[in-house]
Order: structure tokens, then C-alpha cells, then sequence
């Protein structure tokens, strides 16, 4: 057994109820008993034999026949073993509460408020448990419960808090923020209370120009200093989770192109590669190579488009073409690759859906040549600009310690220093055959993210350049007729594959009954899929663990203190879609 | 009586070739700038309306002139409506006191008629920035008025900045002032003639060299434009003091932007590059041509700094409030005192030159 299990058991002989260790998948898990849960997540994350610093994410599942019917699944990462570990504690319908574990993971705030947003559970010891993807004065319930009907209740338009056309529109009142409601977005006391006359509350979004997507901020303002700054989250949200649980597996894989809709592929990739994890098929080599091509392909797009958006926030309007005419090219051959441009749905289990041709190799190649010269062109704007350095040199610190305590991951973790990278720590892809650095920041500053990400830039490219001289030929999908559909050319001839055919699109596949955790290094993070089959074609539920909703959690600590022109320079840094943080 | 119909009469007259002269060509910037700043993002600009979409303003201005104008709620009505205009004139008005060509005397009807400067006051500069600081105030006003946070504190910051740099504008110009010994724009014009070494920018004993730093700096803050353009940072405040402002009064914001922008280069070229005046006496002509010469160098001088605003443009972020403010205070005014104190030195050892 692992050692961690077996510590765990020895420390906790009655706490936790049994342990697992899954062969297949090398994943631990662990049940824990309800009342010491506070004891064991403090020892999971004091201990310097568990070290299990990172929050990853946190599940919950409803189980309506059992008689402990949720189950919380927590999923932390130990930075310094490199071990990940899932822990699951369950609670009654009558008394849905559990003990917030905020204080010793601060990322676990926007995370439990989720689970209580969705599932219903109350979490004692929460400072702030509201509502965060669903309307605060939602009342129809919990929909990630199973009693909730998938296709919703009613009719959008019917809604209470939708206003309707058909009703006079409401008065004129001289604050957009109820007086009750402001409390909310208020700082508490701080020392110097008595000097303050008055404070002002700025409601930046959803409806601005550079909270990138439809992102409402409620900043509380002391002149142009930001005394507090509250995230409301949600204007996007679609309930990709609960949609999935109707959906067979390859039914999902559209919707994950709109998860982060300007990185598609790697979107894909995560979804992909969960499910293949859970059904343990093997990827012919040319597909890992064409799967990691296109990967980083998709990064540099990720991440041009990142660099376009930040400068253009910060007024350098010219980056923001210059970058946007090298996505184009990128975007053109993705176009030739799978005839999308943004929602490109390419990979599919087993493989991918198209060949590299020789034409498209050809203008990669060309691009790759002439992209260095372009990274210098920004460079030469931005690199050494001076007002560039002031307005991010400094700007939104936030130190490694409390980088991996809110559970921040890709260029916003290593911007801190901290050499976390899923393509080096668990090697998936080439990753692992081709040479490549982590480029690693110190300050923990804008720049240093800005830097980073401009040289993950560099580093892609030359990820790329290797894969492409050591790409075999060979097949793109691998062969597994239970799971994978057979070519179409068989299907019309031979009765085997017509039949496998049949069932794979009238009923779906059917993977194992287990569950499994599979994170992805995307641009803009941890990009994870947590898959629970129950042996049906349909997953049983599926979390999305989301960097950029991770990230929004870290938002109040980073951009207190600094001006109302910094809060966008914020907002740009991490890199933040709100098809992703909202799903 | 004549006497003074006349005078009217060709005052007025004088006074409408400006103006269309110079809506004309803020309504030809809007889309030179579209132009230049495309050209050097690698892209075509605006290319729909007309050949290579040089009916552009036109259509801009026809769409804005048939926008719903929008007050909002809670807008203190009179203020929000007088605050563009508030806005504008200061900028137009300014132009009455630039010499476009020769001091030249022309006898109408025995009335005494300078064709190219509207009114030669003996305090021309001074009424400029006089003006220009009133044009504070619509901006002021329009942040305030909008009922609008976003407005509030683009109408704030644009009280400090046009502060702070209506400060460092003044005393930048101090050394030209030294040197001249005259407020009028014509005479400070007439002193620079004889070729570009002449230029207050080159000239002797002390070259306005860093003093033009300074102005042209704080001149670009003053017309709000990037790295300045903090009262309406697009990104921060969604539009500044303007967000509330829809049709024509937005339009009237815009004019008065590029129309502060032209006076500031009008300004320029006057005070440091020898306004009408060619680099070489040769290239100034003689007699009667002298006037179409004239009024091409000091066109040529204009436009290049108009070039230069919408380069700078394509090329800087903008500053934060708190470093546009340390920067106007600690780096531009120690350095335009320190000229005006070089300059008073240079001109007492060598008086007269």
C-alpha cells in the first residue's frame, strides 16, 4: 500500500473508514468519517510527511438511495512529493454540513461555495457562504442534485429574477447596489475607521470593455485605491456539468469547446484524456504526436491572444494586432486541420479526428521560422518599454507561499516561482520525449507573468519543432471497436463493425464502473476532469476543475491596495475566460 | 460707419475661413489618424465608405448627428448639456490669435486688414492658455454631471491632470517668452525669422530644446490622448467623463479633442520652430508668393506633430493616475523651472542676441 494511505490509516485509525488504491490508474483515495474531517485536513496539510499544500479541487455527488447521501470528494496535491490524493467524507440529506476547511486552503472559498451553490451543502466555518454561479435569490433548489431535472424547470423567461418585458421597468433608484446588499462588498473595520468619510462602491461589469467576458466586480473605493474587491461570478454560467450527466461521452466533447472557447484543443485534450483514463485505451504514437502538435499549438494561440488582450488593457493597442496577425495564421491551419477555427472539436477518444498533411507541416514550419522574429517585435514594444515596466513590475504580487495556498496553477503559480508544470510532474504526450524548459518567475508580479508567458511561447515553438522531425507515420486513432467508431469504409462493408458502429452512436459506449481524476496543463492552468461512471453510457457526474474560477478566488487578495487602473492589469494577468470560470 | 461694417464684415468673414479651415481638418484627422494608426498595425483601416474610405468622416458625423441624444436619469441637466459646448469653444476660440502666414497689412475700404491672424492681441499666448484652462472645466463638468461613477472619476482625474500639466505648459514656455521679451504670437514669430538655426528651438544663446520636451509632453496631456488619456482610459472607465454622452454632444467632445490637438501643434510650431517661417530664407520666396509658402511650412510643421501625436499613440501604454502625476510634478516641473533659470542666465550674458 502506499505509504500515505498507510500513515493516514495509522494516524487516523477510526476517522477514516477505508482506503483505496487503484492499479490501474495510480490514484489513492481514501473515506473519511464526517466528524473528523477538520482533524484530518489539517494533518493532511501540516504534516510534512503529507504536505499536501494544494487544493485541487472539490467534488460533490448526490447518491439519492443511500442513506448518507452526498459525497464531498476533495482532491489535493502534495507540491512536494508530487502525489495527489482524493478524499471522500459523506453527509446526510437532514443535516448537509461539513467543516470548511477555508483556513487552511484559501483557495477552498470559492470551491465550497460552489458545492453549496449546486449541491446544497452547508459549510461550517465559512466566512462567506453565498450563492456563486446561480442568482443570489435563486430559490428552485440545488441543480446538481439528481432530483432536479436536467432540461431545467420551466421556462427561462418565466423566472422570478429575470425581469420581464412585459412589466414596467423599474424606478430609477440612486444606487445599483441595494443598501442591504452593501455590507457584502464592504471591507471590514479596519484601524483607521474613524478618519473615513464616506466610501464608494464602483460595480465594474458585467457590461464593461475589459473584465473579458461577462465578469461583475463590486469594488469598494477609498479615492482611486481599492479597499475590497468583490467577484460575482455566474453571468455565464450554462451548467456544463449538469448537461453532461444527460450526455453520452463523445456527446460531451462539443461542449468542452466552449468551455475556454479561445483554447479549444486543449480543452479537447483534458476531456479526452480523462475519459481514456477511465477506460484505459492506448494512443498510437503519431496520434500522442499529433495530440501534443496541436496542443501547443493552441497555447501559443492561448497565449498570443492573452498578450494581445493584456497590452490592449494596459493601452499598448499595437501588440494587440500584431499578436492578433500571428493567431490568424494559427488559426488558419487549425481551419485546414479540422475545418473549425474556434470551436474546433478535433481530438476524439483513441486518438485524433485528422491527419497532419504535408501542406499543413509545411506552413507550420514556416510559421515557426518567422515566429521568433515576431516574439522579438513585441518584445521591442513592451520588453524595455518603461511605462510597460511601471505599470506591471509590482502590480498584483502575490508571493509562492500564498500562490499554491489558493491553489493558482500555470503562468499565475510559476509567476511566484513555484515549478509546477502537469506536462513535467505526470509527463503525458511527447512532453516527456522532447526538450523543454519551465520557465520560472521570481517576483510573482505582472511581468513576471508576462514574461513567462511570452517565453512558454518560445518554449512551445520548440516543442513543436521537435515533434514535427520526430513524428512517425503511422495510425491517428487507435483501434478498440468497443469504444472507438470503426472507419467508415468498414462500417459500410463489414457487419461487425456495423454493428459496433450502431451502438456506439444510438447508445454510447459503456466504460468501466469507477472514477477517475486526469489534469491537463492548458494555457491558463490546471485544467482538470473528474469522471464518475456508474457503468452507463452517461457519466454519472462530471467536474470540471477550472483554473480560471481558481483563480478568481485569489482576486480580493491580489488587487487590494492598488488602484482602480491596476484592477484591469489584474484581470489581464491571469488570464481569465469566463466560459471556463462559469461553465 | 463703413469703416466699421467693413472691419466687421471682413472680421467675420475671416473668422468663418478658420473655422471651416479648421473643422475640416479635425473632421480630415478622424480618419488620418484611423489611417496612420492602421498602417502601422498592419492593417487597411477604414476602406467601406468611399475610395479607401475617405468618405469616412462623413458618414461618422451623419451617424452621430441622427443619435438619440440621451440624458440619463439623475443627470443634472443643465450642466450635462452645457458641458461639451463648454468644451469645444475654449478649443476653436484659441485659433484667433495664430499667425497662419506674413504679418502682412492689407488696406480694405482705408481699414487696415491682417489677412492671416484674426486679432493680433499683445497677449496672445497668455489668452491660449487662458482658454484652454476653461475647456477644463467642461470635461469637469461632464464627469460630474453624467450621474455616472465611471464619469465621476474620469471627470476627477481630469481635473488633476490638466492641473498639474496646464502648470508645466506655462512654464515651459517661459523661456521662449525670456528671449522674445513679448507675449504676442506674431512678434515671437517675427524674432525666429532668418533660417531654422534662428528657431527657438535651436536658437542662440540658449536653445528652448528642453523646454519644447517639456511643452510637447505636457501638451499631449493636456488634449487627454495616450499615454495620457487617463480621464477616458477606454479600459478602466469604459469612456471617462464622456460614457454618458451619446449624438452630437459626444461629437462635440471629439471635435474639441482634435481640435485641442491641432492648437497645441499650432502652438508649437509658433513658439519653437519659427511658425510661417521656412528652415531657409531661400525657400520662403519672395513678394507675393511669399504668403502660399508661408502658410505651407507652417501647415508642413503642424502636421508633422499631428503625425507624431497618433504615432505615440500606436506606440505607448498609458501611465497610471499615480505615476502621470508624479511625473508631472517631479520630473517635468523641476526641469521647466531649471530651463526658465538657465534660460534668464543665458539671456542676462548675452542681452540683445
Amino acid at each position: 500500500m502506499h505509504p500515505v494511505l498507510e500513515t493516514l490509516q495509522q494516524q487516523f485509525p477510526i476517522i477514516i473508514q477505508s482506503v483505496n488504491e487503484d492499479p490501474q490508474r495510480h490514484e489513492l483515495s481514501a473515506q473519511v468519517e464526517r466528524g473528523g474531517w477538520g482533524d484530518v485536513a489539517q494533518f493532511l496539510h501540516d504534516d510534512p510527511a503529507m504536505a499536501f499544500d494544494h487544493m485541487t479541487d472539490i467534488c460533490s455527488v448526490d447518491y439519492p438511495d443511500d442513506f448518507e447521501r452526498f459525497e464531498i470528494i476533495y482532491h489535493f496535491l502534495s507540491l512536494p512529493h508530487g502525489t495527489r490524493i482524493r478524499l471522500k467524507v459523506r453527509v446526510t440529506e437532514d443535516d448537509p454540513s461539513l467543516a470548511s476547511i477555508c483556513h487552511i486552503w484559501a483557495g477552498a472559498n470559492f470551491l465550497e461555495r460552489e458545492v453549496f451553490d449546486l449541491m446544497g451543502i452547508r459549510f461550517t466555518g465559512h466566512p462567506d457562504l453565498r450563492r456563486i454561479l446561480m442568482p443570489e435569490d435563486y430559490d428552485e433548489g440545488y441543480p446538481l442534485r439528481k432530483d432536479f431535472p436536467a432540461e431545467g424547470k420551466g421556462w427561462r423567461s418565466q423566472m422570478d429574477f429575470i425581469p420581464r418585458l412585459d412589466e414596467p421597468v423599474s424606478e430609477w433608484s440612486a444606487d445599483e447596489i441595494p443598501s442591504d446588499q452593501r455590507h457584502q462588498f464592504m471591507a471590514g473595520d479596519s484601524p483607521d475607521e474613524s478618519k473615513r468619510t464616506t466610501e464608494m462602491l464602483l460595480n465594474m461589469g458585467p457590461q464593461h470593455p475589459s473584465t473579458h467576458g461577462v465578469l461583475r466586480v463590486v469594488l469598494e473605493l477609498d479615492g482611486e485605491r481599492v479597499t475590497k474587491a468583490v467577484p460575482d461570478l455566474g453571468y455565464l454560467h450554462r451548467g456544463v456539468e449538469k448537461l453532461a450527466e444527460g450526455l453520452n461521452y463523445m456527446q460531451i466533447l462539443p461542449h468542452t469547446d466552449r468551455l475556454d472557447y479561445v483554447c479549444a484543443m486543449t480543452n479537447n485534450y483534458a476531456y479526452v484524456r480523462a475519459v481514456e483514463k477511465l477506460v484505459g485505451i492506448t494512443i498510437p504514437e503519431r496520434a500522442e504526436y499529433v495530440r501534443t502538435i496541436v496542443a501547443e499549438m493552441q497555447r501559443i494561440v492561448g497565449h498570443l491572444f492573452w498578450l494581445g488582450t493584456q497590452a490592449l488593457d494596459i493601452g499598448a493597442m499595437t501588440v494587440f494586432f500584431f499578436t492578433f496577425r500571428e493567431r490568424e495564421v494559427l488559426l488558419d491551419m487549425f481551419e485546414k486541420l479540422c475545418g473549425a477555427r474556434l470551436t474546433l472539436n478535433y481530438f476524439r477518444f483513441g486518438g485524433v479526428d485528422s491527419d497532419l498533411t504535408p501542406e499543413i507541416i509545411a506552413s507550420l514550419k514556416e510559421f515557426l521560422n518567422t515566429f521568433s522574429a515576431h516574439i522579438e517585435e513585441y518584445d521591442t514594444l513592451l520588453k524595455e518599454n518603461r511605462i510597460w515596466l511601471a505599470r506591471t513590475k509590482g502590480v498584483a504580487v502575490i508571493s509562492g507561499e500564498d500562490a499554491i495556498n489558493f491553489g493558482l496553477t500555470g503562468p499565475s503559480l510559476r509567476g511566484s516561482g513555484v515549478a509546477y508544470d502537469i506536462r513535467k510532474l505526470e509527463p503525458y504526450g511527447m512532453y516527456d520525449k522532447v526538450e523543454w524548459e519551465v520557465p520560472l518567475g521570481k517576483a510573482g508580479d505582472t511581468y513576471d507573468r508576462y514574461w513567462i508567458r511570452v517565453e512558454e511561447m518560445r518554449q512551445s515553438a520548440r516543442i513543436i519543432e521537435q515533434c514535427l522531425e520526430q513524428i512517425p507515420e503511422g495510425p491517428i486513432i487507435a483501434e478498440d471497436a468497443k469504444v472507438i467508431p470503426p472507419p467508415k469504409p468498414d462500417v459500410m462493408r463489414d457487419m461487425q463493425s456495423l454493428i459496433h458502429h450502431f451502438i456506439i452512436f444510438t447508445q454510447g459506449f459503456k466504460p468501466p464502473k469507477g472514477e477517475t481524476y486526469c489534469a491537463t496543463e492548458v494555457p491558463k492552468g490546471e485544467l482538470g476532469f473528474f469522471l464518475i461512471s456508474d457503468g452507463s453510457p452517461r457519466p454519472y457526474r462530471m467536474k470540471i476543475r477550472s483554473p480560471s474560477f481558481v483563480h478568481m478566488g485569489a482576486f480580493d487578495h491580489m488587487a487590494r491596495g492598488y488602484l482602480i487602473s491596476d484592477i484591469i492589469t489584474i484581470f489581464g494577468t491571469y488570464d481569465i475566460v469566463m466560459g471556463e470560470c462559469d461553465r | 460707419m463703413l469703416d466699421f461694417g467693413v472691419r466687421f464684415a471682413l472680421t467675420v468673414s475671416q473668422i468663418g475661413v478658420v473655422m471651416v479651415a479648421v473643422l475640416l481638418t479635425v473632421a480630415a484627422l478622424t480618419l488620418l489618424e484611423r489611417k496612420v494608426l492602421s498602417w502601422m498595425q498592419d492593417r487597411m483601416g477604414p476602406m467601406e465608405v468611399g475610395p479607401y474610405g475617405i468618405l469616412q468622416p462623413v458618414a461618422d458625423g451623419l451617424k452621430l448627428f441622427f443619435k438619440e441624444d440621451i440624458i440619463p436619469a439623475g443627470a443634472n441637466r443643465v450642466m450635462f448639456m452645457m458641458a461639451p459646448v463648454l468644451s469645444l469653444v475654449p478649443a476653436l476660440i484659441g485659433f484667433a490669435v495664430i499667425p497662419f502666414g506674413p504679418n502682412w497689412t492689407v488696406e480694405i475700404f482705408d481699414v487696415e486688414f491682417k489677412p492671416f491672424i484674426i486679432s493680433d492681441i499683445n497677449i496672445g499666448i497668455l489668452y491660449i492658455l487662458a482658454f484652454t484652462s476653461i475647456g477644463a472645466y467642461g470635461i469637469i463638468l461632464g464627469g460630474w454631471s453624467s450621474n455616472s461613477k465611471y464619469s465621476l472619476l474620469g471627470g476627477l482625474r481630469a481635473a488633476a491632470q490638466l492641473i498639474s500639466y496646464e502648470l508645466n505648459v506655462g512654464l515651459s514656455i517661459v523661456g521662449v517668452l525670456l528671449l522674445t521679451g513679448s507675449l504676442s504670437m506674431v512678434a515671437i514669430t517675427e524674432a525666429q525669422a532668418g533660417g531654422f538655426w534662428n528657431w527657438y528651438f535651436f536658437a542662440f544663446p540658449f536653445p528652448q530644446a528642453i523646454a519644447f520636451g517639456v511643452f510637447i509632453i505636457s501638451a499631449v496631456a493636456e488634449t487627454n490622448r495616450v499615454p495620457f488619456d487617463l480621464p477616458e482610459a477606454e479600459s478602466e472607465l469604459v469612456a471617462g467623463f464622456f460614457t454618458e454622452y451619446s449624438g452630437m454632444r459626444f461629437a462635440f467632445f471629439f471635435l474639441a479633442e482634435y481640435a485641442n490637438m491641432i492648437l497645441v501643434s499650432c502652438v508649437a510650431t509658433v513658439l519653437f520652430f519659427g511658425g510661417w517661417q521656412a528652415p531657409f530664407t531661400f525657400l520662403q520666396g519672395t513678394g507675393s508668393f511669399m504668403w502660399v509658402s508661408g502658410i505651407f511650412w507652417f501647415a508642413f510643421k503642424v502636421s508633422a506633430f499631428l503625425f507624431f501625436f497618433f504615432w505615440i499613440r500606436a506606440t505607448l501604454p498609458r501611465l497610471r493616475y499615480d505615476q502621470l502625476m508624479r511625473f508631472g510634478w517631479k520630473v517635468l516641473l523641476p526641469i521647466a523651472i531649471g530651463n526658465i533659470v538657465l534660460t534668464a542666465i543665458f539671456a542676462y550674458i548675452f542681452p540683445g542676441s
